[in-house]
């Protein structure tokens, strides 16, 4: 644990002392930023032409929780396919280019902790990240108060956030794994953003077919299993889907870094 | 304190090493000598649990390098071939967290630390971020790692390379005070730093070992003098 946690500390530290960091951190929020300006705008646009037609069914739908936030969750989990290879790519590819690995493996570590120290550094850049983002439901609440109360069902936005902590878990174990197969940091990040990619795909292809296969893509999709944190609802089968992908990415990890003693 | 038998390491047809097998005797230093490619790098990884040995065993501190690899990991301090070292952090951070790696922890860690630098002379460049140093003061922040936690073995591996002359004095000098209380495994492929450190030597070439003596029995029995050592060497070396 207290290796783990060593290890974990310096991979923040390294972090946090390059540029990269920030230049990920900003570029993720200039992009969300740009999503997010969208939304709302479509959003007052709604709202505009509802008044026109004097729809009032149409207003009492119209919430900021439904229209902007939704849709802004639902685009971090696509966002995140390109941005978390960049923060995973590193993280065992360039000890082994470097030869640091054999510092690591040389120390009275197990390789169980550097994979679990890896990848807690890389979830907490993970969540740095979405933690940027929650800027903008802070904005909408702030700047779309009313008399009526918060514009926000802000139960409904942290159980999103939730499901979007969830998928940038499982998408840090798949881009560590990735991270250790190779010696060449670029080449995890391509590999780890083909992985996710196809996860993505998977999803689109499941609204096209029908019967037990169409279940089994959405089942892996990781859209559709981001839809129903984004809408609010805590649903465990998915739940299960994210752990049990990090799980298994963080296994196999474990599994590349163990062999090293066998080869 | 360290016995290798019957060692080899195939890597596809090629023999890395074959049938490698020798001893270092508790509190010596022995010089690991041999041309470039040998095997010694090989031999080496192999000591500290980093590559395992397709044949053969290797026992560090009485442990089996391949049964019981956390004992030996936590007896041996490595300074591998490329110093193990993080161009992003600091030479005080980077001794920082290979310190805790070995269980160094508070009070105990920090003078440690002090220890080693000061054993090294990387007191002027302590804050420094390592991309920032010299190749030679890199070399001795991965030397200084290895000295971490006094461990009882050490195996080096080639540490005096990329140093001007006044700085592979000053390492030779750190070796040499190493013996007695720790036992040293050395690599090089320069002779002058066999004879200017060490008692004994294990020449290896092309995979094997093809002498295991001290320095004078050496050159005694090829017929010459510490002087000759040089020719010898090239000699046994040559087929």
């Amino acid at each position: 644990m207290r290796n783990t946690l060593a290890i974990a500390g310096k991979e923040i530290r390294v972090y946090f002392t390059t540029a990269t960091s920030y230049v990920v951190l900003g570029s993720f929020a200039l992009i969300i930023a740009y999503f997010f300006q969208a939304l709302v705008g479509e959003f007052q646009r709604a709202i505009a032409q509802s008044l026109q037609m004097n729809a009032s069914w149409m207003l009492e739908q119209l919430n900021l929780t439904d229209y902007v936030i939704y849709p802004l969750i639902m685009n971090i989990g696509v966002i995140l396919i390109f941005f978390t290879p960049i923060i995973t790519m590193r993280l065992l590819a360039e000890e082994k280019r470097a030869k640091t690995l054999e510092l690591l493996m040389t120390a009275p570590v197990r390789p169980i902790e550097i994979v679990l120290g890896k990848y807690l550094a890389g979830l907490t850049m993970m969540l740095a990240m979405l933690g940027v983002t929650l800027l903008f439901p802070i904005v909408v609440e702030v700047l779309g108060a009313s008399q009526t109360g918060s514009p926000l069902d802000w139960r409904s936005v942290g159980v999103g956030y939730f499901g979007a902590a969830l998928l940038g878990a499982a998408f840090v174990a798949i881009g560590l794994f990735t991270s250790s197969l190779t010696d060449n940091p670029v080449i995890a990040a391509l590999l780890g953003f083909l992985i996710l990619l196809m996860f993505y795909i998977v999803g689109s292809g499941a609204s096209g077919s029908e019967g037990l296969w169409k279940s089994l893509l959405e089942f892996l999709s990781l859209a559709s299993n981001l839809t129903s944190f984004a809408r609010g609802v805590l649903r465990v089968p998915s739940l299960v889907y994210y752990l049990s992908l990090s799980v298994f990415a963080l296994f196999l990890t474990y599994r590349v870094v163990e062999a090293q003693r066998w080869r | 304190m360290i016995k290798t038998v019957g060692l080899t390491k195939t890597y596809g047809d090629l023999d890395a090493i074959r049938d490698v097998s020798f001893e270092v005797a508790k509190g010596k230093i022995v010089g690991f000598l041999g041309p470039n490619g040998a095997g010694k790098s090989t031999t080496m990884k192999i000591l500290t649990g980093f590559l395992p040995a397709t044949r053969g065993s290797a026992t560090v501190a009485g442990f089996d390098v391949f049964d019981d690899p956390m004992e030996v990991k936590r007896r041996v301090g490595y300074l591998p071939e490329t110093p193990p070292v993080y161009p992003d952090l600091t030479v005080h951070e980077y001794l920082r967290f290979v310190g805790k790696l070995k269980g160094l922890r508070g009070d105990k860690l920090a003078s440690d630390i002090e220890r080693v630098v000061n054993k090294l002379a990387l007191a002027e460049v302590v804050d420094r971020l390592i991309r920032n140093i010299s190749k030679g003061y890199q070399q001795r922040t991965g030397f200084a790692q290895a000295l971490l936690g006094n461990p009882e073995v050490l195996i080096l591996d080639e540490p005096t390379v990329g140093m001007d002359p006044r700085q592979i004095g000053e390492v030779r000098g750190v070796i040499k005070e190493l013996a007695g209380e720790h036992t040293v495994l050395l690599s090089t492929h320069i002779l002058s730093e066999v004879v200017a450190t060490c008692e004994r030597v294990v020449i290896i070439n092309k995979g094997t070992i093809i002498a295991d003596d001290s320095l004078d029995a050496l050159a005694t029995k090829h017929g010459g003098g510490r002087d000759q050592l040089e020719k010898i060497f090239l000699n046994l070396t040559e087929a």
